[in-house]
């Protein structure tokens, strides 16, 4: 049954691979985000420490692991120290439903969308309670612009998932990867255009990176929700932002892109260049476009996606009606 | 007293045996571990129950309120509806919880409310015999189910397999269609409630 030791010591060990894989992801895009600056605003970006500055960002995490963590007096302790727990443990849970190659998924789920998005759910209470337990101005405002971002965005990217849900009738990552085929032009790409765009924009918002980065605006709120938290507090929020990148970026890539499925060879390369290349994709638009305003965001969403969402999604069902 | 202490590791382990024969029909083959897990979501359920209740501070009553939506997650995957448990995280954590405590931060004074101060002794009282009401109510029932045949427990009427989100659709659009769709329009007159409550005429500017 599901609690046998086969499937126990498989998760352990698939939790302690994703742990690395989430420190590597930190300190590899530390560098990239870093890097990619740099050459988009005409300067060097990091290259004093080790050969073009790889090495910066692993000093960076050693100055992080020995800083001392000060808390404001007046904080409410429970939730200041539960919040970058909560950041940080459900996001390990995120990945395991991830179809990595096509014998290599950490747990096998039938609902392995809604595992995703059940628990991403928790992902947005940590940044509230953050926000809340400092009791600082700053990291209040920033809650509040997160719940009303998250919560807006999460609708039209649920509806794109939708879509593709309808499409393939399932909700096994896995069973959605094997229906694309091994060429571009055989992704669900190609027959949910509209559905990827959708999804493209609200993951941006979803991980609350510019130009949709308003929860942690450090132009205005000083670094938002984050703000009272140093040390460790503060890596583990950081560690979870980026996992979060990493995970959207998987999603979409098994959903729109054929996951682990590409031309000559299948296997967990592909997905790793997909996911990676979204990755890029997201640094390059944060370092291109303007912060939007927060009457903008919300229009964007309830104005736009969410129609469009919708839209796409009638129509998704009316065609597979129709065709099956 | 070595007596004392033999009788009461009995009668433990006696309430455990007749926990497992309870829950026996409702969780076949998992014995010991599904027990377990079982008393850890009522521990769950009831300790944040009691701190969504109890607490000076909404935040925290609301967090109390995460964690039981936590146990009841819990419980469905106890009851092998794996779908539900995470539609339970979805709907309720991710998306009422948050707009609860979107509430709370619009509202000012949420340290010194109603809920800060002593209560009174006869809403205590009130609220207490509330709490008793499930065991009332229910109570009976699952006893003389227990007493006269244990495997009677399953025949409560669930004529939908609810294992995946395909059968649970199924389910809701022919053989409960009308409960699913009655279910709908509550929700929509609660929704047309609220919008009617808030709304406030707004007058022109000019005048």
């Amino acid at each position: 049954m599901f609690l046998s030791l086969a499937v126990f010591v498989q998760i352990i060990v698939a939790v302690l691979l994703i742990i690395g894989l989430m420190v590597a992801n930190a300190v590899a895009m530390v560098y990239m985000e870093r890097k990619v600056a740099g050459f988009i605003q005409r300067r060097p970006g990091p290259y004093e420490v080790g050969p073009r500055g790889t090495l910066q960002a692993v000093c960076d995490s050693m100055k992080l692991l020995a800083k001392q963590i000060y808390r404001p007096g007046n904080a409410d302790l429970i939730l200041y120290y539960l919040a970058p727990i909560l950041a940080f443990f459900p996001v390990l849970l995120l990945f395991l439903p991830i179809p990595f190659g096509p014998y290599l998924t950490p747990l096998p789920v039938n609902d392995g969308v809604v595992l995703i998005l059940a628990f991403a759910g928790l992902g947005v209470l940590s940044n509230l309670l953050a926000g809340w337990g400092s009791s600082n101005k700053y990291s209040l405002l920033g809650a509040a612009r997160a719940v009303a971002q998250t919560v807006a965005y999460e609708i039209p990217m649920i509806l794109a998932l939708l879509a593709v849900v309808l499409l393939s009738g399932s909700m096994d990552l896995k069973s959605i990867t094997e229906q694309q085929g091994q060429w571009p032009w055989e992704w669900n790409v190609v027959l949910q255009p509209l559905a990827f765009f959708i999804y493209l924009i609200s993951l941006v918002a979803e991980t609350n990176r510019a130009p949709f980065d308003l929860p942690e605006a450090e132009s205005e709120l000083t670094a938002g929700f984050h703000t009272e938290y140093s040390g460790m507090g503060f890596a583990l929020f950081f560690l979870s932002e980026y996992a979060n990148m990493l995970l959207v970026s998987f999603v979409a890539a098994v959903f729109f892109l054929g996951g682990y499925r590409g031309p000559i060879a299948d296997g967990f390369w592909w997905l790793f260049i997909k996911a990676y290349l979204l990755m890029f994709f997201m640094v390059w638009i944060r370092w291109t476009f303007p912060r939007v305003r927060f009457d903008q965001l919300l229009n964007l969403n309830w104005r736009w996606l969410l129609p469009l969402g919708l839209l796409n999604l009638w129509l998704t069902a009316i065609v597979t009606k129709l065709l099956v | 007293m070595n007596s004392i202490i033999e009788q009461i590791l009995h009668n433990i382990g006696h309430l455990l045996d007749s926990c497992e024969a309870f829950l026996a029909p409702i969780l076949p083959g998992q014995g010991i571990a599904a027990l377990i897990a079982f008393f850890f979501y009522v521990l769950l359920l009831l300790g944040g129950g009691l701190t969504a209740v109890l607490a000076r501070n909404l935040v925290r009553a609301m967090l109390g309120l995460v964690i039981t939506f936590l146990g009841v997650a819990g419980m469905y995957l106890l009851l092998a509806s794996p779908f539900l448990a995470l539609m339970q995280l979805l709907i309720y954590i991710g998306a009422v919880c948050v707009l609860i405590f979107f509430a709370i931060m619009l509202t000012k004074n949420t340290t010194d409310g109603e809920e800060t101060r002593c209560p009174n002794p006869i809403n205590v009282l009130y609220a207490f015999l509330a709490a008793l009401a499930p065991i009332v109510v229910a109570g009976p029932i699952i006893y003389l189910q227990t007493q006269t045949d244990p495997l009677q427990v399953q025949k409560i009427p669930v004529h939908t397999p609810v294992d995946s989100g395909a059968n649970l659709g199924e389910g809701l659009l022919s053989m409960d269609l009308l409960p699913f769709e009655l279910i709908s329009i509550i929700l929509l007159v609660a929704m047309a409630g609220a919008v009617f409550l808030a709304f406030k005429p707004q007058r022109s500017p000019n005048s």
